[in-house]
């Protein structure tokens, strides 16, 4: 999850034509490889989709750190391997959907700022659900920098060591409790500043 | 795949369109339901702490226990503190974010919702009632984990075997057209007769159950230390009479 901050980063200051392009031609276009996900059965069709989406992750430039990212649902897909009695096309034909997918949003995310698609998504979407997104998105972080924090002094002092399991696992679960209190508290403080602010179950974006 | 077997992260295009769609019309029906015993007052204060809650679980969602390569869930604790409606649309929220990193598909999010929140809700409505038994946080909450995991695990399951005659039908249509490279591979497959182009869910059970039971376990211990460490600190925050939405 540290690359969240680092593809926040990407998305705001790249230079490729995907980073100019609109945010809702970005989602239809999301929604058209979601789509060919759904209906493509032939191994050569998706072959050629995640291809494409293969060149516009490089084309854009984007760093391979961030294309790790993508291949991440392999890691599910292989429980597929099992169901199907490790029928290979079948199992090519799932880890390319998987791929296919997880490239396209990563690219999306990759190449357009949060604020921008939760934008475009409140146009279609309850405003409820987007301005919960929105501060799930906003708490990512506070809380990212108290859980990195925590884990430092966790690994300074010696909290985390493979020969006392329990005491590590006490701790980690300490760790996480206070993660956890320290949301609380933040959310309290969040709550009153935006009702100062004059909140009324929905963000504004700038330029609305 | 040893974390959170309970919630698995389905790519796109695996499960049959009437199978997703469904999904995210019963989350949406549900959501509507549980939304309406809210008042709107109430849930303007409480949205912030929606967005932490939800937040904490996608960052325990990334934080590896070292020894024992687990990811913690926090589903049941956040349940536990936001009740039944918020941790609802907390795990629709989660479910988005992890799918707009590409952890599991953006067309299952209303099955992954349905899965996560039953941990949830169950989560919370187990603890109550066991605290009420038991009279003790960690016997309670630790039962509460496991049991709700163990209810979500199951309805993960039942959610893949019900996409069986599906992934029957792309492993055979699939072999109908054959792609040169891979004849030889199918060759050998034909040599186990049976194996071949079966769909066995009995396989996948048996992987997924031992694994979950593990993961339940784990969780039941993390989400115990975690809400004793709350009981410390807030106590507030784990009193039964607390009205929650």
């Amino acid at each position: 999850m540290i690359q969240l901050s680092y593809l926040d980063y990407l998305a705001v200051e790249g230079k490729s034509f995907l980073h100019r392009l609109s945010p809702t031609l970005k989602i239809i276009g999301m929604l058209m490889v979601l789509s060919s996900i759904v209906i493509l059965r032939t191994l050569s069709g998706l072959f050629l989709l995640y291809g494409i989406l293969l060149a516009l992750f490089f084309i854009c430039r984007l760093p391979l750190r961030i294309f790790f990212l993508t291949l991440y649902p392999l890691i599910f897909s292989v429980l597929f391997i099992f169901i199907s009695g490790f029928e290979i096309n079948f199992i090519l034909l799932i880890f390319l959907k998987g791929l296919s997918g997880s490239t396209g949003v990563v690219l999306l995310l990759a190449t357009t700022p949060y604020p921008l698609i939760f934008r475009t998504l409140d146009r279609f979407l309850p405003s409820l659900f987007v301005t919960a997104l929105f501060l799930t998105y906003r708490s990512i972080f506070i809380l990212l920098k108290v859980l990195e924090e925590t884990q430092h002094a966790l690994y300074l002092r010696g909290g985390l060591q493979w020969n006392h399991p329990w005491r590590s696992l006490n701790n980690i679960s300490n760790a996480f409790g206070h993660l956890i209190i320290k949301g609380i508290d933040a959310s309290e403080k969040m709550y009153e500043s935006m009702m100062l602010r004059g909140f009324k179950n929905k963000i504004h974006y700038r330029g609305e | 795949m040893e974390e959170r077997m309970s919630h698995i992260h389905l790519p796109d295009g695996v499960l049959p369109v009437w199978l997703w769609a469904s999904g995210f019309m019963i989350a949406i029906l549900t959501g509507f339901i549980l939304f309406r015993f809210i008042k709107k007052e109430e849930l303007t204060r409480r949205l912030p702490l929606l967005g932490m809650m939800a937040a904490a679980m996608v960052l325990g969602a990334s934080v590896e226990i070292v020894p024992i390569a687990y990811h913690v869930n926090l589903t049941v604790i956040s349940g536990i503190l936001l009740g039944p409606s918020l941790i609802f649309l907390a795990t629709f929220v989660v479910n988005v974010i992890l799918a707009l990193f590409g952890h599991g598909g953006i067309t299952v999010i209303g099955l992954n919702t349905l899965t996560l929140s039953i941990e949830g809700i169950f989560g919370y409505l187990f603890f109550r009632l066991f605290r009420k038994i038991f009279k003790k946080l960690t016997p309670a909450t630790f039962l509460a984990t496991l049991l709700a995991l163990c209810l979500s695990t199951f309805s993960m399951i039942g959610v893949v075997g019900l996409g069986v005659s599906h992934y029957e039908e792309l492993i055979h249509q699939e072999k109908e057209k054959g792609i040169f490279e891979f004849n030889l591979l199918k060759e050998k497959h034909d040599q186990h007769g049976k194996e071949r182009g079966e769909v066995n869910m009995r396989r996948f059970v048996a992987i997924v159950l031992p694994l979950g039971f593990l993961g339940w376990l784990l969780e039941g211990v993390v989400t115990t230390l975690i809400a004793r460490y709350i009981h410390r600190l807030r106590p507030d925050l784990l009193v039964l009479e607390r009205k929650l939405l």
